[in-house]
């Protein structure tokens, strides 16, 4: 208090010079200290949410945790009679689905953001860049059911009967497509996290690829470079912390992504190869399971602990792409 | 001076650039008006008048640089090599590695020092990795940078100080072995010490290479250019010999821009 006074003080004997009675300053101090107490409980009250978080999902997982032990990670069982409970496949699937989904939009988004920032008119380029963001507003529950009723039937009736006619007997490539053609499994559910993911992704390069210096640009133009070249050399380059970014961006979205996998991913606690097969991720597990789980249960207790799983994948991504840059960086000499 | 000037208008080679009957638009906006004007071989070509006036716009019609805007386009003649390079059919990028540009600001790639220099190069020609290392250090012993980055090639060009990478853009765009090389303002975002480095370059650089430079800086259009063109409006006012014009101009307008009375 008394260094703030001691600070603020030459001013404010400047304008209470001018505008008269000392008794302004306080006020205008007092509503600085009010202002500083406000932001200061807003900066750490968001560590604290995030604490309080992290401890809800450890503590209720405890019981868990404590009965299986690491087992519980290394486990595909999810057997409520018998209470025996593991995260292996709701892991594996949440970490497939999201990979399949980001495969799949990332080049897309790539395309679209370099095409509505570098080459389409500026009319066609505003219209479709607000399509792009209308995208990204539809509610997840909307392409859970458009993934219902119309991914899964094309999945079911085109997709997987001629995937598996011309790759079935390859090797490698056969164990990818076996299994009935339910529509429904992991690569479905990759395909709507694409569709979901993709807008987010476009966005963001939207916004950096528009930030880039003009002269920059112009620079490798001006060397003769033609627009791939520029976008490869120059553009990339230069955003790739922040195209780095959006894609983490999208992967957390991915992986946290609830009801429109739920939806069409098949929901059964299987890990295997094919991307035909249903199978299941962290968060619609908990969803469909949370409404059957009695408080106190072991059950319950696998959820929080799922839960707490997720919330570590989700932080390894993002060091995982803090790293990446941070090795490139250095690579680049900055 | 007076003697060069002369001996320049006996000297019966062609331009490097003959711009003839030049409109250019931005939209509706008519920009330049009917410019006609040479840009002569192995000789610094000056281009001053007020902001706005039209003649960094003139710079990039003569790359083509416009192209990337839709909305702006030329019309006339931009005779080089022997074709109008703003008609149809003309390779742009190859284009632009015979008629560099150098901006304002210094614009290093987010890359090394070495690839800022190769990567216009590798656009154009195949070199082998001894080719590319003997040009690179051709390049910047040129423009007076090789003693001081000789030891840090592969450190990154946004590091240097400014007058540093002005010196670097210029290597690189004379990497690509070009005819002509444009300057817009190189040295306006420069100390005055880096900016004297330049215009030593430039010296230097026009024993090779045709030249064209946009300054707000009399003095530098002075001391560097050996034709000096002012603009207005969109207008050539006039042109002549750097001597002429900045001794006895035939406008009063450019009489009156030269010696500070508006722009």
């Amino acid at each position: 208090m008394e260094t703030t006074s001691q600070t603020v003080s030459p001013a404010a004997r400047v304008i209470g010079d001018e505008h008269g009675p000392e008794a302004g300053d306080g006020r205008r101090f007092d509503t600085d200290v009010v202002f500083r107490w406000l932001v200061t409980a807003a900066g750490i009250g968001v560590l604290l949410l995030l604490g309080a978080i992290i401890l809800v999902m450890v503590v209720g997982g405890m019981k868990a945790m404590t009965a299986f032990g690491p087992a519980f990670l290394f486990t595909s069982v999810w057997n409520p009679v018998t209470q025996h409970f593991g995260a292996l496949a709701p892991v594996f699937g949440t970490i497939v689905t999201s990979l399949i989904g980001l495969i799949l939009a990332v080049p897309l988004a790539f395309g679209a953001s370099f095409w509505l920032t570098q080459m389409a008119p500026a009319r066609v380029s505003a219209g479709v860049g607000m399509a792009v963001q209308l995208l990204a507003a539809v509610p997840s529950i909307i392409f859970g059911m458009w993934g219902f009723f119309v991914i899964v039937p094309l999945m079911a009736h085109y997709v997987q009967p001629t995937a598996r006619h011309w790759f079935g007997h390859v090797p490698g490539l056969g164990a990818l497509v076996q299994g009935a053609p339910f529509g429904t499994g992991l690569l479905t559910g990759g395909l709507i996290l694409a569709v979901m993911v993709m807008p987010f992704i476009t966005a963001v390069m939207c916004d950096v690829f528009a930030s880039i210096p003009p002269v920059l640009k112009e620079s490798g133009f001006g060397l003769g470079a033609t627009r791939w070249e520029v976008m490869r050399n120059v553009i990339l380059p230069w955003s790739r912390s922040a195209v780095v970014g959006s894609v983490v961006l999208g992967m957390g979205r991915a992986m946290g992504e609830t009801m429109a996998v739920t939806f069409v991913i098949g929901n059964s606690n299987r890990i295997g190869w094919s991307l035909f097969a249903p199978g299941n991720t962290i968060a619609s597990l908990i969803a469909l399971e949370f409404p059957e789980s009695p408080a106190g249960s072991l059950k319950l207790s696998s959820l929080m602990a799922l839960g707490a799983i997720l919330m570590v994948l989700s932080f390894l991504a993002l060091a995982a792409s803090r790293i990446l840059l941070g090795m490139s960086k250095k690579g680049d000499g900055r | 001076m007076i003697g060069q000037a002369s001996q320049e208008t006996k000297v019966a080679e062609k331009p490097a650039i003959a711009v003839r009957n030049l409109d250019f638009y931005y939209g509706d906006n008519k920009a330049l008006r009917n410019i006609t004007m040479d840009f002569q071989r192995r000789k610094v070509t000056g281009m001053i008048g007020p902001s706005g006036c039209g003649k960094s716009t003139l710079l990039r019609v003569l790359n083509r640089m416009y192209d990337l805007y839709p909305g702006q386009r030329a019309t006339g003649e931009v005779l080089f090599a022997g074709r109008n390079v703003i008609g149809s059919g003309v390779d742009i990028n190859r284009l632009r590695a015979r008629v560099g540009m150098v901006f304002q600001k210094p614009t290093p790639f987010p890359m090394s020092i070495y690839d800022n220099i190769a990567f216009g190069v590798k656009l154009h020609e195949k070199l082998s990795r001894s080719e590319m290392d003997a040009r690179v250090e051709d390049v910047l012993r040129r423009v007076a940078l090789w003693g001081e980055v000789k030891d840090r090639l592969k450190a990154s060009a946004t590091a240097l100080s400014g007058g540093q990478q002005q010196r670097l853009c210029i290597a690189r765009t004379i990497a690509t072995r070009p005819e002509v090389v444009l300057l817009d303002e190189p040295t306006s975002a420069l100390d005055p010490v880096s900016t004297a480095r330049i215009e030593e370059l430039l010296d230097e650089l026009k024993k090779e290479f045709t030249i064209a430079i946009v300054t707000h800086n009399m003095q530098q259009a002075a001391r560097c250019a050996d034709q000096v063109a002012f603009f207005y409006l969109g207008e050539l006012v006039e042109m002549d010999s750097t001597d002429r014009m900045f001794t006895a101009p035939k406008e009063t307008r450019t009489q009156d821009y030269i010696t500070g009375r508006f722009g």
